[in-house]
């Protein structure tokens, strides 16, 4: 609880340095007090649009953040505006056993898919076998270690895991856990028949995306007839959108276009994310593989000063968020002090070091100009090799020939991102893996959260990355429009319980 | 006549499979591929190899090049390797949008262009002629852009008369908002074109008064601006139809840039869109449609040319 204060705090410090007009860390206030219009359409600027509709086999939050929990569901799924916890969903209920292997879900009574079909057991038993033995299907990963998944009666699945994993169920509120028809037949391409409360009325590529409320429903209805997801890549364009009045709600509003949108009629959130802005170090090529380099590196860098040309972002000096289980603050490890940076430099023999940065041309050109003055400052001479995301995913991601690089890495609970040592970080501590295995192992979350905590420190300690900034979120909500969400919303956007009133 | 128009479509065909080659091959130097963004950052490595197998992309290149040509001699762009769309169906619908901004900005830009170009050229010797060459100049220089985010503030942004971004979803069947969302960005492009334009119609008119026939027909009794008129500006006009080939080329680019600022749903925003998801089998064809657009703009250029200057038939 005090750790949510403290973020409430510093949430609100970050937006009041922005000078915006308001800051919650709650679902957005009703700024008119209207009666709300269930036959409203609202429109919604987004940034990213996905390539296609289907969420199965396609990776990207762009596909999460439109579909989960809009168009398709899943057994559970994550509140984000309330610490991220697992709520309900398709099971209405769900029980662990004591030895944390066996997981009993109760299916939600009265679901019907958008074409009219009853929800099953067996459609749950269905689609989440296929992800478990289909390996071109997203979430694969997430099911390796289930054993069997079956349907003891008609309102009951049950999964069996081969050794417990504390976060197995969290993993089931993503694509893993999504519920389809069996032996569905839609193209998933380009339509759905999913089990949301909206459908897709109408995908124009390059455009908008736009959803319907679907009518029989299980839950409550959507709040607002129609929503339509406008895409607009260029940040500027998308404050336009908002001060022309062609949308309703902004989303991503960039904090230094953001003053733009004061008193205009738009209520600002600044929401929390788990987005860690990542100076991910080749730990195993020359002369990265030194803990001193490493160190002297994160030690240039002066944190508070690139958040505050950064904007909308908090200070992270570990691999675990706030958000998810596990977080300390661990500001002490690597504190800006380029005296000592110079130093380590020094013993290390690299008083004269050259290094290349590859970043993906997205993430613009603040990152690489600060880092290039910083390094500079201690000596070394930082190239920026600005690239496009697929060249990124080829050089860095798959083939590791990187000196350092930097992404936004979005996705909740991805620790185990370190203990992994094929994945592109090159991180290779016995130690590490052997804690964060115990900590999925375990069934007591404190326990767990001990133990991920132990693993994050020496992460940190060993300087295996940096940690550049938490990304926080800007959302522009306009009049009448109450219950946007706030936290996370790049990865997840739930809209059914968005209303508006006019008047 | 005829065997001019033969070898020119000849060189046209050529110039079609040059293009074609080479915009399949070039692609296909791009690091990274579109099996990998699909699998994304969770991919494995078999996970990948799986997507390529699916999507064909493990076949030798030559076949797949001969699969893609075969099927344009066909009438058929292929499908998106992304969502299995029809290219051609996606080229159509996102025309509607990219054809009428082009029309929109070359007619802004030869509005503009033509009569203060022979105007500056009349008045060459005159303060407001050498101010209109001095600011074609400029204008000429101003990245699309810029001027693109200038006319936003001023136009979008302070008077509000104009949409600072987007297509209406209703597209044309609502054509006074599609008109009014494309309006924008066709004088964004028709000014930076119009300028480059107007520096041609001026040096072409001056060129024409120097003319022989002007000055004869000067010396027959007409005044200088009804010589000008009457004999000088048929030539301009035909210099002025040599250049819109390249003129054409320069508004597609434009269209690309502009799009994107404008946030417009138009073939410019799909191709930039899909070289970001390495979706080449769509690259391809968008590009091979619009180099084959700018190739037949030229060979009709050149065979119109051709038609209307008596010069060009008997010199043949």
């Amino acid at each position: 609880m005090l750790r949510r204060t403290a973020l409430l705090a510093t949430a609100g410090l970050a937006a009041a340095a922005l000078a915006l007009s308001a800051c919650t860390a709650s679902p957005s206030p009703d700024s008119t007090g209207g009666e709300p219009d269930p036959d409203a359409s609202l429109t919604v600027g987004l940034v990213l649009e996905p390539d296609n509709l289907d969420i199965r086999r396609t990776s990207g939050a762009a596909l999460e953040q439109a579909l989960i929990d809009n168009v398709y569901e899943g057994l559970v799924t994550r509140a984000p505006d309330d610490g991220n916890v697992i709520v309900p969903k398709l099971a209405s209920d769900w029980e662990v056993s004591e030895d944390g292997l066996t997981y009993t879900f109760t299916i939600q009574e009265g679901v019907t898919f958008h074409n009219g079909e009853p929800l099953t057991v067996d459609d749950v038993v269905t689609s989440l076998t296929e992800v478990k033995d289909d390996e071109s299907l997203q979430g694969h990963g997430d099911l390796a270690g289930v054993t069997s998944i079956t349907a003891p009666d008609e309102s009951t699945v049950e999964i069996v895991l081969a050794a417990p994993n504390i976060d197995f169920l969290f993993s089931l509120t993503g694509r893993a856990g999504l519920v389809f028809k069996a032996g569905d037949t839609t193209d998933m391409n380009n339509a759905e028949n999913g089990t949301g409360p909206f459908t897709i009325a109408d995908w124009t590529e390059g455009d908008s995306i736009t959803l319907a409320r679907y009518d029989d429903y299980w839950g409550e209805p959507a709040g607002v007839a129609e929503v339509v997801l406008q895409y607009i890549p260029d940040f500027t364009a998308g404050v336009n959108a908002a001060l022309d009045g062609s949308v309703d709600v902004l989303t991503a509003v960039d904090a230094t276009l953001a003053p733009q949108l004061d008193g205009t009629g738009f209520t600002l959130t600044t929401g929390e994310t788990t987005d860690k802005g990542t100076l991910a170090f080749n730990n195993q090529r020359a002369p990265l593989d030194d803990p001193r380099v490493r160190e002297a590196l994160r030690l240039a860098i002066d944190h508070e000063a690139l958040i505050e040309a950064q904007g909308a972002a908090e200070t992270l000096y570990g691999p675990i968020p706030p958000l998810d289980p596990g977080y300390e603050d661990l500001s002490d490890v690597a504190p800006y002090d380029p005296e000592r940076a110079r130093e380590l430099l020094a013993d290390a023999g690299q008083e004269d070091l050259s290094l290349t940065l590859t970043i993906p041309a997205v993430y613009g050109t603040t990152v690489p100009t600060f880092l290039v003055s910083a390094f500079d400052d201690v000596g070394v001479e930082l190239t920026v090799e600005s690239v496009e995301f697929p060249t990124w995913l080829q050089d860095v991601y798959t083939n590791k020939d990187y000196d350092l690089s930097f992404v936004l890495h979005v996705e909740a609970r991805d620790f185990g991102n370190f203990a992994n040592p094929d994945y592109y970080f090159n991180y290779d501590n016995p130690e590490v893996q052997d804690l964060y295995a115990r900590a999925l192992a375990t069934t007591d979350e404190d326990e767990s959260d001990d133990l991920l905590r132990q693993a994050a420190r020496i992460v940190s300690e060993e300087h295996a990355a940096d940690w550049l900034y938490l990304g926080n979120t800007i959302t522009a909500v306009g009049q009448g429009v109450s219950g946007f969400p706030v936290n996370s919303i790049n990865v997840r956007l739930n809209l059914a319980d968005v209303t508006v009133s006019r008047g | 006549m005829t065997r001019y128009a033969l070898t020119r479509l000849a060189l046209l065909l050529v110039g079609l499979l040059v293009a074609s080659l080479l915009i399949f091959f070039t692609l296909r130097v791009l690091p990274g591929d579109v099996a990998q963004l699909i699998a994304g950052t969770q991919g494995s490595p078999e996970q990948v190899a799986a997507i390529r197998e699916r999507l064909g992309l493990d076949r030798p290149l030559w076949e797949q090049y001969f699969e893609w040509i075969g099927g344009v001699l066909r009438g058929d762009l292929g499908t998106s390797l992304v969502n299995g769309r029809s290219v051609g169906a996606e080229l159509v619908q996102k025309a509607q949008v990219t054809v009428p901004l082009g029309l929109m900005s070359l007619l802004i830009a030869l509005v503009f262009a033509v009569p203060l170009g022979v105007l500056s050229a009349v008045r060459r010797r005159r303060g407001a002629g050498t101010a209109m060459s001095v600011g074609a100049q400029t204008l000429a220089a101003v990245p699309v852009v810029w001027a693109g985010m200038m006319l936003v503030i001023v136009f979008a942004v302070w008077l509000g008369w104009l949409p600072a971004q987007g297509f209406p979803r209703t597209g044309w069947s609502t054509p006074w908002l599609a008109i009014r969302s494309l309006l924008l960005p066709a004088i964004t492009i028709g000014i930076v074109e119009g300028a480059m334009l107007l520096r041609f119609v001026r040096s072409a008119t001056m060129q024409a008064i120097g003319q022989d026939y002007v000055r004869t027909a000067a010396a027959k009794g007409l005044t200088k601006n009804q010589a000008l008129l009457r004999h000088g500006l048929p030539n301009v006009g035909l210099s002025i139809i040599t250049v819109l080939g390249l003129q054409v080329a320069g508004i597609i680019v434009g269209a690309v840039v502009i799009e994107q600022l404008f946030t417009l749903p138009g073939i410019g925003r799909m191709l930039v869109a899909d070289v970001g998801g390495r979706d080449l089998v769509k690259v391809q064809g968008e590009l091979l449609v619009l180099t084959g657009f700018v190739l037949i703009i030229g060979f009709l250029v050149d065979l119109v040319h051709r038609v209307l200057d008596p010069r060009q038939r008997e010199a043949a």
